[in-house]
């Protein structure tokens, strides 16, 4: 990393033998790492390392969590253990530290980051989406999966448009339009608890995402398991809020950290056992459920 | 003795500069030297240990008696009697002295002093002379610290069997980075290579060990974290710190201090006793010094006593037929400090202000230094915590220095096989440091009670159109007006691109590393371009070698606005 600020003497040595090492460079290109060199801006700075990973945590750690990832890597680092090579990682867990531990600072740097404590991570089309018979229209089709009780009265009268999540056990729109005008319109208004709801086109996809349950992420024994929002139109509203904003930093996801070929396949192993993982606990809950769905 | 009593080694010796390698090669001991009473402990292997002198002390005396040729400190010496260090002839209270000019009223507060203390009152140095066979013969607060501290090093030494380089010594919050030169100075004159750490951080440190040791005892794993208000009330400085501690780590949330004391104590007490005791006192004759020692010894003793009981009887014969027979009550000793304590309190709430910590997230209150037996300070701290009892895990005036010692093991990379010194001391800086811009404004660059190490830049403008140049003023402090802070340096940044006022940006960058060694990076650059018009410049402070402000009013004086900065509003 060319940003530190070293004892002079070691400075001007290593300042010499670059320039001595590449004589015909062109001249910016040997003064740009010198600019660097002392430049200091923490915006600058802040994209090199996200802070959730500097300091080990996920985006949606609490303060004790953040606070104790902190401690452990301050004793590891910190110029009075590690030596003068701590001094720049310990400036860097300083700042995270101080931004992360206050609720201000941490929102702006969130929104900033795009770093979302809802992850759009695993958008899947297909399943659990429904797609388009004919042109676009402004209006779509959504059922508030929630409050459905599994009646199929949508699905009786316009049955190629809704269809059962028999592993959910609620209605779902497989195909927007797939009846005419008037089956849908008979299907609307069967359905017993009014569930079914015409939506903006927009919103649509930002609905169905949140409709699919979600892998909740747990702590210790704690949590874990599968959620949904329970008020899916408020959590939506949230959602593509927090989704412009993301927008809005072109650099969202940007590894700036460069990896050794060893660390790559170290964490390519480590992500496929880890999708791996998650395929089996679905399988699993895919089949807890669906036997229970039998024995009932 | 063949070898000399001191050695004067190179400033450079003691910078972080050669830290690289191992920190320290060795282990290092605390030492903590008050204004007042001085100690000296180690690591020992398993905990920390007071080294004691030959008369079996592990409290010393702070002071250094001249007599004829050479001069001996409290550590060695032994005096006859108590009123021997109030002959005019020991030096003492030097930790109230060093680094402050004579307009400082710190420096006038201790004329009263048995020996000499002469200010001009223009801003230097006071001249400081001990009474040598009835002349006043020069000294600096320098010297007689470096005094000492080789005594305390040599006493080591012999005790340890081995050569000591590296120490850790306690230096009170309220010390400004050219004080903490000075004392540099003194250490680098004693051939010791030396780590400053504020007072109240090295006791939140000894309370961070406990607190692990106790958790590790409990078996409760890391423990949760604790809040502690840390006190520490010397004879010549009050310190406060709020501290986090969790997991054998000490977080300094915020540190607050000042130089009031036992000290002050003392002379509002003596003042009070015998009202007119400065116009008394004012020529310094050898009967009057001897007079005044005579006093201060009686109102000393009169104080220690009102620690365990209501009231006292003083007798002092004053010589020439005056004499002094006064009862003196605890409450009247209290009203004649009503101000001292008004500013204990005054710390400790903005201490707890600038922590960010309410009174109920106090786990423990500790109050140590030698002022933490008055009554009237431990129900002001009770009261202000809203607590029935303070922390009792500590020796009061073991603790500073315990905790030195401890940092100084950390520091020096040992590793403890039970997991005693798996501890950090994570320190904040006692003051705000910036610059001198928007006219005569004092602009913060890294804030005060910044974790360290830190690196804070702000981005200035020019105010002139095609101004080439730009002067760049240190300050530290916390005051608004650029020149009621304490001046570490000036420097100038040349070659700033021409272009219209507002425009170039001047960027200021600080960078304190652990050793606590202040470095300024400043260049210039048109909005735009890649890269500095010219190289930046690196500059270690202080670069001042007086303490006073004069540099700053001269720079003035020639150049006047010409070369002023303003702050640029960025909008990113």
């Amino acid at each position: 990393m060319a940003i530190s600020i070293v004892p002079s003497i070691q400075r001007s040595v290593s300042m010499a033998s670059s320039s001595f090492a590449h004589p015909n460079e062109p001249k910016h290109i040997i003064r740009k790492p010198r600019w660097t060199a002392v430049r200091c801006s923490a915006r600058e700075r802040a994209n090199e390392t996200n802070y959730y990973e500097l300091l080990g945590v996920s985006a949606d750690s609490n303060a004790q969590e953040i606070k104790e990832a902190y401690r452990k890597l301050q004793k590891k680092f910190h110029p009075d253990i590690a030596g003068q090579e701590g001094h720049e990682r310990t400036l860097r867990l300083n700042e995270a530290y101080r931004v992360l531990m206050r609720e201000d600072r941490r929102k702006e740097y969130d929104s900033s980051m795009g770093e979302m404590r809802v992850r759009f991570g695993n958008y899947n089309p297909g399943l659990g989406y429904s797609s388009w018979k004919g042109p676009l229209r402004s209006q779509a089709l959504f059922v508030d999966g929630n409050a459905c009780i599994g009646c199929r009265e949508c699905v009786h009268h316009a049955s190629n448009t809704f269809t059962m999540d028999e592993t959910l056990g609620r209605a779902r729109v497989k195909v927007q339009y797939g009846d005419n005008d008037q089956k849908i319109q008979v299907s609307v208004e069967s359905c017993p608890v009014n569930c079914i709801y015409w939506v903006e086109k927009e919103e649509l996809a930002v609905l169905e995402y949140l409709m699919q349950p979600l892998p909740k992420e747990g702590y210790g024994v704690f949590g874990g398991g599968w959620e949904i929002p329970a008020n899916v139109f408020m959590a939506a509203k949230a959602f593509t809020q927090q989704l412009k904003r993301q927008k809005q930093d072109t650099k969202f996801g940007k590894e700036t950290v460069e990896e050794t070929p060893a660390q790559a396949e170290a964490r390519a192993n480590a992500s496929m056992k880890i999708q791996m993982e998650k395929f089996n606990g679905i399988w699993n809950w895919v089949k807890q459920v669906l036997g229970t769905q039998v024995d009932s | 003795m063949a070898e000399p009593i001191y050695t004067v080694a190179s400033d450079s010796e003691t910078t972080g500069e050669d830290r690289s390698a191992p920190i320290f090669p060795e282990i290092a001991v605390g030492i903590d030297i008050g204004t007042s009473q001085c100690s000296i402990a180690f690591w020992n292997g398993s905990q920390v240990e007071l080294l004691k002198n030959t008369r079996n002390q592990k409290i010393m005396r702070s002071y250094v008696t001249f007599k004829d040729d050479t001069p001996s400190g409290g550590v060695i010496n032994e005096l006859s009697h108590e009123y021997d260090m109030l002959s005019g002839a020991a030096i003492f209270n030097m930790k109230r002295l060093i680094g402050r000019v004579d307009t400082d009223p710190v420096v006038h507060a201790s004329k009263s002093l048995p020996f000499l203390v002469q200010t001009l009152d223009i801003g230097v140095r006071p001249f400081v002379a001990a009474l040598v066979n009835n002349v006043w013969r020069s000294t600096t607060p320098e010297e007689v610290l470096a005094i000492f501290l080789v005594e305390l090093k040599m006493m080591a030494e012999h005790q340890l069997k081995r050569p000591i380089r590296n120490v850790v010594l306690t230096i009170p919050v309220s010390f400004s980075r050219f004080q903490l030169t000075r004392v540099e100075r003194a250490c680098a004159m004693a051939g010791l290579q030396v780590r400053l750490m504020p007072e109240p951080t090295a006791v939140a440190l000894l309370y961070a060990q406990q607190q692990q040791q106790q958790a590790v005892h409990e078996n409760m794993g890391s423990g949760s974290e604790k809040i502690a208000l840390i006190f520490n009330m010397g004879a010549g400085y009050c310190d406060v710190a709020v501290s986090a501690t969790g997991g054998g780590v000490s977080q300094i949330k915020a540190l607050a201090g000042s130089p009031i004391g036992g000290e002050d104590l003392l002379q509002n007490t003596m003042k009070y006793l015998l009202p007119n005791v400065e116009s008394i006192f004012s020529h310094r004759g050898i009967d009057e010094i001897r007079r005044m020692g005579l006093l201060r010894v009686a109102t000393q003793d009169a104080i220690h006593k009102l620690s365990f009981q209501s009231s006292v009887q003083i007798d002092v014969n004053l010589g020439n037929g005056s004499k002094l027979c006064k009862v003196l009550s605890r409450e009247e000793f209290e009203m004649v400090n009503s101000e001292v304590f008004e500013k204990c309190k005054n710390l400790v709430n903005q201490c707890l202000h600038d922590a960010r910590v309410g009174i109920d997230d106090l786990s423990d209150v500790v109050v140590v230094g030698g002022c933490s037996n008055i009554p009237k300070i431990r129900s002001l701290l009770m009261q202000k915590s809203k607590k029935k009892a303070l922390y009792e895990g500590m020796n009061p005036l073991e603790a500073a220095v315990s905790g030195a010692a401890l940092e100084g093991a950390v520091a020096s990379g040992i590793a403890d096989p039970f997991g005693s010194l798996d501890l950090l001391s994570i320190q904040a800086t006692p003051l705000a440091i910036g610059i001198r811009a928007d006219g005569n404004s004092f602009i913060p660059i890294i804030p005060k009670n910044t974790t360290m190490p830190a690196r804070k830049e702000l981005v200035f403008t020019t105010v002139k159109d095609n101004q080439s140049e730009a002067l760049i003023v240190v300050y530290e402090g916390e005051e608004t007006r650029a020149e009621e802070n304490h001046l570490l340096g000036y420097f100038k940044i040349i070659g700033i691109p021409p272009a219209p006022k507002g425009l170039p940006e001047i960027t200021i960058c600080m960078d304190i590393d652990s050793s606590n060694m202040l470095r300024v990076l400043a260049g210039a650059r048109l909005p735009g371009a890649h890269h500095p018009a010219t190289p930046f410049m690196e500059v270690k402070m202080p670069t001042v070698d007086d303490g006073h402000g004069w540099c700053a009013e001269a720079l003035h004086g020639k150049y006047g606005a010409a070369m002023d900065l303003v702050s640029l509003q960025k909008k990113s």
